[in-house]
Formats: C-alpha cells, sequence, structure tokens
C-alpha cells in the first residue's frame, strides 16, 4: 500500500491508502468525535458527528470523516465553522432525543450545547440508534439477532419477532458483544434473550474470576503472552469476529497459529509434573460446591492473593467480611477413604492462612486438626506464634458442615459439627467460611506419564524413587530423575533440596559424558524362542520387544540391566544372561561344588 | 417465435408484420394504462369486446388495450384507427354507439369529442386538442398505438432498430460518445449526465458491471415512469441494452415497485418477449453481444429510489442509503461497477441512437436537452402526464398544456420535484422548466412531479404534509433526517395548530441548514426544501399562522372557524341536517348558529350551503361574530 499525504487542520499528516480520514486524524493525535463507528466495524456514517470540511480539487465539502478515503494532498478542517454549526445541530438533536444520556449530555457541555431548541424526547430514551450492536451482532457475532426495524422516526432496535414475547432464539449466544460495544447502556442482554450467560471462569482463579476468550493465563506467565481459548473464541466457534485483531496494534494476532510439538534430543530427563490439589467435593458432608463461602484451600490461596480476584480482601460471595472462619485439617488426607497418607503441607499452610486472615480482618480463625505436624525447621515455633495470635485449635475432625441452624446464633451461618476430642464432646461450631486443608495427591495424568518414562509407583500412586534412602532422586531408568510432588507430597524446601540433587545428579552424568551399560544383559536364542512375549511382559526396563518379522522377541541391551528377570520367565528356557549363561552357573556350582 | 439474427432479420421480421396488417382496417385503441382502468377502462374493453362480437364484427375490428397517452383527466381515452378519433371519457353505455356510428357508418360521436371548456370547439383528433397540441411527446407518443404485451407492435412502429444499429453498426465507445454529445441528462432527479456515467462505469475496475433501471417512483403524485414501464417497456429495455452494450455489462436490473403490479407484469412479458426473439440473452442480433435483465421488486420504500439504497435492497439488504464518496458507477451492487438510470433515462437511449445526438440537442435548452415528462396534478384541469421539451415555461405548461386553474382560483404555487423540491410561486411561472433553472428557483426538476396548488392551499400546510410524508419514509438511518424530520414535522404541526411561537421560523432554518449540509443522502439533503421555499416565497403566512394565528388560505382546522351569516342565512336547514356533530341549532324559519363549541371545522356546512345562498362564512384570524339574539332569528320571508 502506498502512502499519501494530506492535510489535517494546518498538520501534515501521511496516511495509508484505503484509510479514512478519521483513522489518519487519530493517527496524528487529532481528535474527531464519533459516536456510530469503531474500529472494529465498518464505518456506517449514521451519526454524522465525525463531519469535517475537506477541500479536494478545489470544492469544499462537508463530509463524514469515518468514511471519507484520504487522498494525496486533501485538504481537511476538524473545527472549522461550518464543521462545529452541524456538530452542534446534531447534538442539539441528539440531546432532544436522549435528555439523561451522560454521553450527550457530555458532548453537549464540549460543544456549549445547554438547552436543545426542540421539545425533549423520553427522558428514558436512551438508545442513540448508532447502530453499534446490530453491526457487531453481524459483522463481528455472525449472528444477526438484533437489527433496526421500521424507518424514518419509528426506526429502533429490536430482536426479529419481538413483541411475541419469544426471546428465546436460538441464535442468540447471550454473548453480551451488543451490550459491550452500546455506548449509552441502552441495552442489557434481558431485552434481547431469555438465556443467561455463561461467564467463562478463569482457571488460574479456581473459578474465583472470569475471563475473556483471549487472555493471559496469569500474571508472569512464560512466555507472557495472551492466548487464544479455541473451546470459547467467537472466531473459531462461527469463523467470526476476529475483533481483537483490530484493537492489536503491532497485528501481532495470528489465528493461524497451532500447538507445536517440539523434539529435543536429551541425555537426562528429571520429572517434575507436579501434585493435584485433592477434589474436596466427594466428601459430601464437608458441602464443597454445595454450600456457599466454602472454598479449598487453593481458592483461599488465591483469594487473599494480593494480584487476586478480590485483590487481597478476604470476603464471602455477598461481599462482606467473615467474622469467622473454620480451617479443617486433613481434607482427603489421613483418610482410609481417600489417602492413607499425610500430605505433609496442610497443616504449615492452614497455620500461614491462620495468620494471614488475622493480619487483613478481624474475624476468628478456628483450625480443626487431627495431629499438628510442623516438623520443619522454625515450624514448631510458628505453630507457637499462632497460638499466641489467638488462633483456636480443636482437636477433632469434623463430621460435617451444614447451613442447617438449630439455633437463632447459627442463622444463616455454616455449622461446623465436630466431636473435640480433647473434652470428649460432640459440638457445632457456626462460622461464615470454611477453608478445607486439602491434600496432594497424585496428578491426573500420573499413570500416563509413568508410563511415558518408564517409571514405578508406589502404593500412594506417587512415582517411585530407585531408593528411599540411598538414591532418592533417581528412578530404575538410567537418565531419567524425579523431583518434587510427583514423588511424594512435600514442601517447598524439600522439593528444592530434592530438585538440586537431581540436577547434580543429572550434571554428574553429562560431565561423564558416557554412559555405562550393563554388561551382563540378556541374549535370546532366536531357535528356542516361540514368540510368546512372555519375557516382553516380564521386563520391568521395557528393555525387550517383538520382531513381528521373525515373530521373536529381542533385546535392547543398552537398556537391559541384566536382572535376569526374563531369563527365569521364559517357558522354552531361550534366554540367557551373557557371563552367566546356565551352562556357566552349573559349571560354576559343579566346580564350587566338587 | 423464431429468433431474430441479425438487424436484416429484423427489418424482415418488422414488414412481415405490417405486411399481415391492413393499414385501413378499423382498430380501436384504449387506453389500459392506469389512470384510466381506474376509470373503468377494463369494463368498456369488455364491453367493446362484446358488442363487436354480436355485431359480427371480430374478424373486421382489432381491438388493443394500449399504453397510457396521458390525458388521465379524461379517461378512458378510446382512439379509432385508422382515422384516429379520439374519444374521451368513453363509457360501457357508449360503446354500440361507437360500433354502429363510427366504426360501420364512419361517424364522429359529437359528445365524445374534446371540447375546449372556453372556446367551445371540439376536437376530432388526438393532435388538436390543446393538451396534447403543445407537448412533444417523443417518449409517450407512441403509448396508445401499442400493446405493450405485444413486441410486434413495437417492432412495427421500429422498435429496436436502434439496438441493431447500436449493437451491428457502433462500436461500445461510439454509442457512448452518441450518448455523451446529445448531453442526455438523468431523468431521475440529478440531472448527472449519463454519457459521464456510463463511462466511469466503462472504466471502473472490476467485473461483472450492472446496468440497473430505476423504476421505485415514490413521490406523491408521480407516475411517468409508471406510465413508461406499463406502455412502453420494450423502449426502456432496449435502451437497456444499448446503455449496458456501451458500458460492458451483462446483466441487468429493473427495479421496479411492488406497488405497479402492472408494470411488474408487463416489463416481464416485455423481457420473455425480447428474449424469445433473441433480444435479450446470447449473442444479441448476431453481435455476439450477451445480456440478460432480471427484475427485482421494490418492497414499498420511497428512499428505495435512491442509488445506493436502491442497491443495497437489491443484494437483499434493507434500502438503506451508504455514503457515496465512491461512486455506485465504482461500487455499486455487490461492490461492482454499477451503473444506475431512471426508467426515462433509459427510454430516451434508442432515440439518441436512432435519430443521432444532434437531433436529440436540437430539443431543449443549453443545458437541459431533450424532452421531460411531468405528471401534471393537483389544482389543474387537464390533469396528466406532459411530455415537453425542455426549457417551456411552468406557465405554458400549467395553462397551455394544463388548461389553467379549475373554478376560476387563483394560482398560487407549483410543487416541482416531489417532496425534495421546492414550491414555486406565481412571480416565476415564466421561469423555464429544466435542471439549472429549476434549481435556481431552491426547487428542482426531480423525476417530474408537478403539483398545482390554487389559492385555496396552504403552503404551511403543504409543507407540513410533505415532511409528514418523509417522516414515515426517511429510512431513519443518519441523525439529521431521522431526527431532524421529527422536530420539523412537530414545530409545523404547530405552527398549523395554532401553537407556532416567535422563532420558529428561525428553528426551522436553522435545523433545514443542519440536516441539508449533514444528512446522508439526498433524501434528508433535499427533506427541508418544500419548509425552505415555502418560508422564502410565502414568510408572511408563516408568520400571519404563528403571530395572527390566522391561515391565509383558511385550511387550517385550528385556526378557522365557521360561522352562518344573519343577513343571508334562509334557514334552509340543509347545514344543520348534514353537520356530523349536530353543532347547527335552527329550525324553519330559525336562522342558523353554529355552535363554537361543538364545532369540528369539518366544513359540510360550508360545502353544503346552497351556492346561492352562500351563508357560511369561513374565517380565520378573527373572532367569530356573536350570534344573533334569539328575538332577531325569526327569519322573516320576503313576500310570499
Amino acid at each position: 500500500m502506498s502512502e499519501v499525504t494530506l492535510e489535517i487542520d494546518g498538520k501534515e499528516v501521511k496516511a495509508e491508502e484505503g484509510t479514512t480520514v478519521l483513522e489518519a486524524a487519530k493517527g496524528a493525535g487529532i481528535d474527531i468525535p464519533t459516536l456510530c463507528y469503531h474500529p472494529a466495524l465498518s464505518p456506517f456514517g449514521s451519526c454524522r458527528l465525525c463531519m469535517v470540511e475537506i477541500t479536494s480539487k478545489g470544492r469544499k465539502r462537508l463530509v463524514t470523516s469515518c468514511n471519507y478515503p484520504v487522498e494525496e494532498g486533501l485538504v481537511v478542517a476538524t473545527k472549522s465553522p461550518d464543521v462545529i454549526e452541524v456538530r452542534k445541530g446534531i447534538i442539539e438533536l441528539l440531546l432532544a432525543r436522549c435528555p439523561n444520556v451522560e454521553l450527550i449530555q457530555n458532548l453537549a457541555k464540549e460543544y456549549g450545547v445547554e438547552e436543545p431548541p426542540y421539545k425533549p424526547g423520553d427522558e428514558d430514551e436512551k438508545c442513540i440508534l448508532c447502530g453499534l450492536c446490530a453491526r457487531m451482532c453481524e459483522e463481528r457475532m455472525g449472528a444477526s439477532v438484533i437489527n433496526f426495524v421500521d424507518r424514518g422516526v419509528d426506526r429502533r432496535v429490536e430482536t426479529p419477532f419481538q413483541g411475541t414475547g419469544d426471546k428465546d432464539l436460538d441464535v442468540c449466544r447471550a454473548c453480551g458483544a451488543c451490550a459491550f460495544v452500546c455506548p449509552t447502556g441502552a441495552i442489557t442482554l434481558e431485552d434481547i434473550t431469555g438465556k443467561t450467560p455463561e461467564p467463562i471462569l478463569s482457571e488460574f482463579d479456581e473459578g474465583l474470576a472470569t475471563r475473556a476468550p483471549v487472555y493471559v493465563p496469569f500474571a508472569q506467565a512464560v512466555p507472557n503472552v495472551p492466548v487464544i481459548d479455541k473451546e470459547q473464541c467467537v472466531h473459531f466457534t462461527t469463523g467470526k469476529c476476529k475483533t481483537c485483531e483490530e484493537f492489536c496494534a503491532p497485528r501481532a494476532i495470528d489465528f493461524e497459529q497451532e500447538d507445536e510439538v517440539i523434539e529435543v534430543e536429551v541425555g537426562n530427563i528429571i520429572v517434575a509434573t507436579g501434585f493435584d490439589l485433592f477434589d474436596p467435593s466427594v466428601i459430601q458432608q464437608y458441602g464443597y460446591g454445595r454450600l456457599d463461602n466454602v472454598l479449598t484451600s487453593l481458592e483461599f490461596e488465591r483469594m487473599v492473593n494480593s494480584a487476586g480476584p478480590t485483590e487481597g480482601h478476604i470476603v464471602l460471595k455477598d461481599g462482606s467480611e467473615p467474622g469467622s472462619i473454620g480451617l479443617i485439617h486433613c481434607v482427603g488426607s489421613r483418610d482410609e477413604q481417600y489417602h492413607e497418607y499425610c500430605s505433609r503441607v496442610c497443616c504449615m499452610y492452614s497455620m500461614k492462612f491462620a495468620h494471614l486472615i488475622k493480619e487483613h480482618t478481624s474475624a476468628d480463625v478456628y483450625e480443626f486438626y487431627i495431629d499438628i505436624r510442623s516438623f520443619g525447621k522454625g515450624y514448631e515455633e510458628f505453630y507457637n506464634r499462632m497460638l499466641e495470635e489467638g488462633t483456636v485449635f480443636i482437636r477433632g475432625k469434623p463430621a460435617e458442615v451444614t447451613n442447617i441452624a438449630e439455633t437463632p446464633e447459627e442463622e444463616g451461618k455454616l455449622i461446623v459439627q465436630f466431636e473435640d476430642t480433647l473434652v470428649g464432646r460432640q459440638r457445632r461450631l457456626p462460622v461464615d467460611m470454611v477453608v478445607l486443608s486439602c491434600g496432594l495427591e497424585p496428578s491426573r495424568d500420573v499413570e500416563e506419564v509413568a508410563r511415558l518414562f518408564n517409571i514405578s509407583r508406589s502404593a500412594d500412586g506417587f512415582f517411585l524413587e530407585k531408593h528411599p534412602k540411598l538414591d532418592p532422586v533417581a528412578t530404575m531408568t538410567d537418565g531419567i530423575f524425579i523431583a518434587g510432588c510427583c514423588q511424594g507430597p512435600k514442601d517447598i524446601p524439600d522439593t528444592v533440596a530434592q530438585a538440586s540433587a537431581a540436577a547434580a545428579e543429572a550434571l554428574s552424568m553429562i560431565s561423564r559424558g558416557t554412559v555405562e551399560i550393563e554388561a551382563a544383559t540378556a541374549v535370546i536364542d532366536e531357535s528356542l524362542c516361540t514368540g510368546c512375549q512372555l519375557c516382553k511382559i516380564l521386563c520391568p526396563y521395557s528393555a525387550i520387544s517383538f520382531d513381528e518379522e521373525k515373530r521373536v522377541c529381542r533385546v535392547n541391551e543398552a537398556l537391559c540391566k541384566g536382572c535376569g528377570v526374563c531369563v527365569g520367565g521364559c517357558p522354552s528356557d531361550a534366554i540367557n544372561l551373557s557371563h552367566y549363561t546356565n551352562e556357566q552357573i552349573l559349571a560354576q556350582m559343579e566346580g564350587a561344588l566338587s | 417465435m423464431a429468433r431474430v439474427n441479425s438487424p436484416k432479420e429484423l427489418e424482415g421480421l418488422r414488414q412481415q408484420i405490417l405486411s399481415e396488417r391492413d393499414p385501413n382496417k378499423p382498430c380501436i385503441a384504449i387506453c389500459a394504462g392506469i389512470g384510466c382502468l381506474a376509470c373503468g377502462a377494463a369494463k368498456v374493453v369488455t364491453v367493446f369486446k362484446q358488442e363487436v362480437e354480436k355485431q359480427g364484427l371480430k374478424l373486421d375490428v382489432d381491438i388493443k388495450e394500449t399504453g397510457c397517452p396521458g390525458f388521465c383527466e379524461r379517461g378512458p381515452i378510446v382512439v379509432i384507427y385508422p382515422e384516429e378519433i379520439c374519444y374521451l371519457q368513453v363509457q360501457p353505455e357508449d360503446v354500440p354507439e361507437i360500433i354502429s356510428q363510427t366504426i360501420k357508418e364512419k361517424k364522429v360521436i359529437d359528445r365524445l369529442l374534446y371540447i375546449d371548456p372556453t372556446t367551445g370547439e371540439k376536437s376530432t383528433y388526438e393532435s388538436e386538442i390543446p393538451f396534447y397540441k403543445n407537448q412533444h411527446r417523443l417518449l409517450i407518443g407512441q403509448n396508445i398505438k401499442i400493446d405493450p404485451r405485444s413486441i410486434d407492435d413495437y417492432i412495427a412502429l421500429g422498435g429496436y432498430k436502434a439496438l441493431a444499429k447500436a449493437l451491428c453498426a457502433m462500436t461500445p465507445e461510439q454509442v457512448m460518445e452518441e450518448v455523451d454529445k446529445a448531453n442526455l441528462r438523468g431523468r431521475g432527479g440529478g440531472g448527472f449526465p449519463a454519457g459521464a456515467k456510463w463511462k466511469t462505469t466503462r472504466d471502473a475496475p472490476g467485473e461483472p458491471k450492472y446496468v440497473i433501471v430505476n423504476a421505485d417512483e415514490g413521490d406523491p403524485g408521480a407516475f411517468m415512469d409508471r406510465s413508461l414501464l406499463e406502455g412502453n417497456p420494450h423502449s426502456v429495455i432496449e435502451g437497456l441494452v444499448i446503455g449496458a452494450y456501451a458500458i460492458g455489462s451483462h446483466e441487468g436490473f429493473v427495479y421496479v415497485r411492488q406497488e405497479y403490479p402492472l408494470a411488474v407484469e408487463n416489463i416481464n412479458i416485455a423481457i420473455k418477449q425480447a428474449g424469445e426473439y433473441g433480444l435479450l440473452g446470447k449473442n444479441i442480433l448476431g453481435s455476439g453481444f450477451d445480456f440478460v435483465i432480471d427484475v427485482h421488486r421494490g418492497a414499498g420504500a420511497f428512499v428505495s429510489g435512491e442509488s445506493s439504497a436502491l442497491m443495497t435492497a437489491i443484494e437483499g439488504r434493507v434500502g438503506e442509503p451508504r455514503p457515496k464518496y465512491i461512486r455506485t458507477a465504482v461500487s455499486g451492487v455487490w461492490d461492482k461497477p454499477s451503473n444506475l438510470n431512471n426508467v426515462e433515462t433509459w427510454a430516451n437511449v434508442p432515440l439518441i441512437i436512432d435519430r443521432g445526438a444532434d437531433w436529440f440537442r436540437s430539443i431543449g435548452t443549453e443545458g437541459s436537452k431533450g424532452t421531460k415528462i411531468f405528471s401534471l396534478v393537483g389544482k389543474v384541469n387537464n390533469t396528466g402526464l406532459v411530455e415537453v421539451p425542455m426549457g417551456v415555461t411552468l406557465r405554458s405548461i400549467i395553462y397551455d398544456i394544463g388548461g389553467g386553474i379549475p373554478g376560476g382560483k387563483k394560482f398560487k404555487a407549483v410543487q416541482t420535484g416531489g417532496p425534495s423540491g421546492g414550491m414555486i410561486p406565481e412571480q416565476y411561472l415564466d421561469a423555464s422548466v429544466d435542471f439549472d433553472e429549476l434549481t435556481k428557483l431552491d426547487s428542482m426538476m426531480g423525476s417530474g412531479g408537478m403539483i398545482v396548488m390554487d389559492e385555496d392551499t396552504c403552503v404551511v400546510d403543504v409543507a407540513r404534509y410533505f415532511i409528514d410524508f418523509l417522516c414515515d419514509e426517511s429510512c431513519g438511518k443518519c441523525v439529521p433526517c431521522r431526527e431532524g424530520l421529527k422536530h420539523m414535522r412537530e414545530i409545523l404541526n404547530d405552527i398549523v395548530g395554532g401553537r407556532g411561537k416567535q422563532g420558529d421560523i428561525e428553528l426551522l432554518e436553522g435545523l433545514s441548514r443542519v440536516m441539508k449540509k449533514a444528512s446522508l443522502c439526498a433524501l434528508g439533503q433535499t427533506a427541508p426544501n418544500p419548509v425552505l421555499t415555502t418560508i422564502n416565497y410565502f414568510r408572511d403566512e408563516y408568520e400571519a399562522h404563528i403571530e395572527e394565528k390566522r391561515c391565509p388560505a383558511l385550511v387550517c382546522k385550528e385556526l378557522i372557524s365557521y360561522h352562518i351569516d344573519p343577513d343571508k342565512c334562509k334557514a334552509c336547514m340543509i347545514c344543520g341536517r348534514e353537520c356530523p356533530v349536530s353543532a347547527i341549532s335552527g329550525g324553519k324559519g330559525l336562522i342558523h348558529i353554529i355552535d363554537q363549541e361543538k364545532c369540528t371545522r369539518c366544513g359540510t356546512c360550508f360545502d353544503v350551503c346552497p351556492t346561492r345562498f352562500r351563508a357560511v362564512k369561513k374565517i380565520s384570524g378573527e373572532p367569530v361574530p356573536a350570534p344573533v339574539p334569539e328575538a332577531e332569528r325569526v327569519l322573516v320571508r320576503g313576500n310570499k
């Protein structure tokens, strides 16, 4: 595209051919008022507010800058007496139409229009008939749910067959784009559809906040760029929209971009796939997902975060500050029905919550625990400090959280029913909020990852290390290490320590430059192998593969650890361990016995 | 029908049609145009057919339903060929007499002839009637000779000769040059030179190119295009094909209002017939040029007559105008170059090609060439369609052709150009009618509507009428037009309703300025014209309404009162009986009195009071005289 030079208000302005005078003026920082213009929509030219005076080919005339294409040598005046007269005239007409719309009132103030000389219209009228909503719906959303009906002075925005009371049109997705783009708040979604919009919940904020279909996953995400949610994006679901493209000045939005699979050849892999939080909704008696103000620990963590959905304010669903909060320990942990193991971090993070609650609010805090396990450095001291801060520690695992009040004091509260084991009494405690200190469990895809990396898992489902004491970061497969919660629940210091160890192990391999493989590996005598593949199933290192052509099994010597499981398992005695053949062993035995 | 494959074959066809027709065979041509149909022409045709059969003349007499010759005031019109005797206002009862007297006996029936109301002179032939005598009917003159549903009728009169000439003897450039040289200006109202527009479309990048007939005639009281499309559709088709050839278009649209059912029907028949002769479709007349026409029916929106709105409507969207900073000739229907011209413009094209640009230039004024059809309506004796050379005076049209104002009333103004035009007062009656002169008078030629108003017309009320019309017909897209018209109507309603305030005139003028400058399309830009011209020429009437609460023309209901002159009332009780709200008291021998409280100012009493008494008075701006005291109400009849 070539560039043209024009003059706007005496200023030389360069603009790309095919753009409009309005765009050129905006680019040059010259303000022209608009009402029906929107950068993402086709110019409509209906409000006439953006009129400017142009001199083209020696002729002066008024044109709408929103759709007048730039020309070489065009002279534009955005504030000539004619322009101002027309603009004022239009503002007078609009003010008479919508006397109580702030946007118009502000324009009137700016242009010195006090009282329109005409009879004022309906004082509740908000619609200025700019058509942004209709164009947004048609051009970008591809739905065409609303448009102008009737003509002349009776023109208005309507849904089809409005008045028949049928608002349940399938075409409307209740996306809200019309209301979003309306400059005067004349449109509400209820006017258009019977459907309720379904906001997209932010994954990072644990569903406590909503997000747009194009979003930065979380602050300081790496890379720190927005992503498009293909499932929700109107463009990817209907082929329309692309509004974001119009707003991105560097034109960085690329709808063609696809997920990439990058293959990297490495000698070592450290698996640090982490954990998942236990889902407390399965413990129905705690009411999570059913009762308001019952939160998981991670949800509370987001809430109390100053960059979180409530900017760090601890609030109830109705927005008010809680007067009392109960923290229930061991949710999903140390529980035969869910996980027998202790998740190790819950006691301490619960106490951190107690501290933060005290810091942020004046609420009473109750910690319901089985045992306090403050095992780390400085942890016990922190526990003592909590006791001093006035956190109430109650020994007893609650049986139920309910909203059914039995006394007037319990009305409108969450009641924690528990046995105080220190006094040996059943009690009910009304609180405003309950935080469930959920345990840690192996991540959802743990099985898949285990298979992929050939890592064994312990009874609790976490990855199994080679040796709990002597080789805690290695796995049975050389070059594959584990670190962090994928190996088992642990807190941050432990995770960092383990990760450092894993990195050191990997580095030692790298610095050696070579890998020593086992000398004594299994060897299959193909003439004896029947192709039953029993050995393949038995091999703990996935070192045996099946040759479909010859219908015999093969051993990958690099993977084989020479454990001998296959040798013992082979029904046709086709497998021998090199250096340890049956004959050799028998000979050794004979030698030893003789 | 056999395909016509060359100009020679077309001429052959014409000769064959002519040879099959006996020029001396009596032919009864009955106008089947919409005006005459409204006066009962359909019945007249049926009776003619029955009568001819009854009298055993079926094979000896032809009956033809033709297009509109224009003299709608005197319909149904019947012309008897070969003598060309012109009968007006023919009723079914007249039919037997016409058959027996005129057809059989060759006698002229005097009472059906045109009789000049002033001289009493009778006119036997169309050409002698003053209404026609002063016209120059190039376009509508043949209507009465043609059955619009018969292509043979059109070909017999030399139809499609111009097409043959253009396609086979001229290059597209030559055609374009000829039209350009003729300085044919758009008849739709704008007066833009057709040649220049064609050239823009031809030179614009993009294929296909479209040509469009704008037959969305919507001005109140205008029916020029309707009569052409209904009465001589082939002339429009021929012009369109020639234009398409010059422009390089192979697809055309006829955008015609759904409210013109006969026009829709006739143009469709004409397209079908032309297609059968190979005058449309592939390889027209063996020239290698292809062209098809699609008829698009308008859904009844005045604004769709605006070119960009019309094109939006063709695309299947709501007919709303869009800015024309890039002309529709460059980016029109589906953003393709699209050349739109009015029905009448297209109908002029065959004439120019056939007779040459020089001949065409010999008609009209310096800047406006050729003829223009006007629909002359309102307070004028001879209403109907009038085709005159550009440059004749308004006076000539209204008085020489229109026969002046009926009832001896005084001429007040003429509205030209429909709702977008303006009202021209008496002092400019000698202005010549062409594109430029009317614009100088703040009015416009428009598509040719001409509404004559007499002294009984209130100009403020008429301006209000047009603004009211436009309030409904504006598309409502842009603020100045939609909101401006609304307030303009409100102010005018206040003025005619006696609620006008000081400053209203200035407010109207200011609002008009904004609307003229800021509106998106020509509808809004010209909408204030009726108001502005009336303020300009009849400011005193506005002032009378506002300041004295007086309607000088005694029209505006809220400003007038009726009362009965006790000196003239003969107590006949007619008005009392007719009054719909029983506002008149009185009885036999008792002078009637109108109860001003009850009176709705419907004017019935005024209309029914016998002219020999004229006792009911209409007044405005003055108090109603006090009713006669009861004691004096008894009417003492003269010596009886």
